[in-house]
């Protein structure tokens, strides 16, 4: 009897668990690190006001809607440039820029701060919005 | 260095036979948590085996999604990488050869809570589409005590 109790409790926090995902998911949300580490800033475009980071991994479900979506809007933006970091191999890198998920996607300014970031595939407009301050200059 | 040279053409699914799979690995970890019978999650760690070191080709459950499910659905273009789906199976056997090891060894607790953690998994899966071995996978890697990475079936 246990065990059925225990599946319909796993089942429950489960569902609670999947629904605050799917709440979250593609959401801006405030930046984690402030200073991005070299790793990071080299991949950065100097001509570009803000560049748009995207953390992938070889075994991430999601990273290639991501990437189509970012690269567009890149391309279609001025200022706006795009780069793609894989963390596969890297966990180090994973952990000094505090993910836990791919993909995450990390607006950085060419300064090479961390302005915000993304769990999830990003959501098209609310990104664009939340960027158009920084793309200003 | 740091950006990902282009990829070669991979592997990929029809998105709706990992969905479909899951919903089955959910009924069958219910049923193993509801009945501690340890055949079935051992058998069900073979299932995961199959998925994560022979290829989807081979799995029990995507064979089913072939067979039985695939014919009444409408042909769909949309693609899904096999490597995230094969890792997530993977984590799952993991799971599963735990669980039924602390069932077959009457140790019902572990037995509970690795099934629970399996039935978790698939059910995100199946309900929502959210992949949680493949997701955290820069979690996992950044945990596994395994150094440099966990998960090398693909």
């Amino acid at each position: 009897m246990t065990g059925l109790y225990v599946a319909l409790g796993t089942l429950l926090v489960a569902a609670v668990v999947g629904r605050l995902v799917r709440l979250r998911d593609g959401r801006n949300r405030r930046a984690r690190a402030a200073a991005l580490p070299e790793d990071v800033r080299r991949v950065l475009d100097p001509a570009d006001g803000v560049t748009l980071v995207q953390l992938s991994s070889q075994f991430c479900g999601t990273c290639h809607q991501a990437k189509a979506l970012l690269t567009d809007l890149a391309a279609g933006t001025a200022g706006l440039g795009y780069a793609d970091i894989d963390l596969t191999d890297r966990p180090e890198l994973a952990k000094e820029l505090a993910v836990l998920r791919t993909p995450t996607t990390l607006a950085v300014a060419a300064d090479g701060m961390e302005l915000l970031r993304v769990g999830g595939v990003p959501k098209r407009e609310d990104l664009l919005t939340a960027l158009r301050p920084h793309l200003s200059a | 260095m740091s950006t990902t040279p282009p990829v070669p053409p991979r592997a990929s699914v029809d998105p709706r036979g990992p969905r479909f799979a899951a919903w089955v690995t959910s009924a069958v970890l219910v049923a193993v948590l509801a009945t501690g019978w340890w055949p079935l999650l051992a058998a069900q760690a073979l299932v995961f085996a199959v998925g994560a070191f022979a290829g989807l080709r081979y799995a029990p459950y995507a064979a089913l999604f072939r067979v039985l499910v695939a014919p009444r659905l409408a042909p769909t273009d949309e693609r899904e990488d096999a490597a995230p789906v094969r890792f997530a199976q993977g984590v799952g056997f993991g799971f599963a050869v735990v669980g039924a090891l602390g069932y077959a060894f009457d140790v019902p607790a572990l037995g509970l809570v690795a099934t629970a953690f399996a039935l978790a998994a698939a059910f995100l899966n199946a309900a929502f589409g959210f992949c949680l071995g493949c997701e955290t996978y820069v979690l996992l890697n950044r945990l596994s005590i395994i150094k440099p990475k966990v998960g090398t079936a693909r």
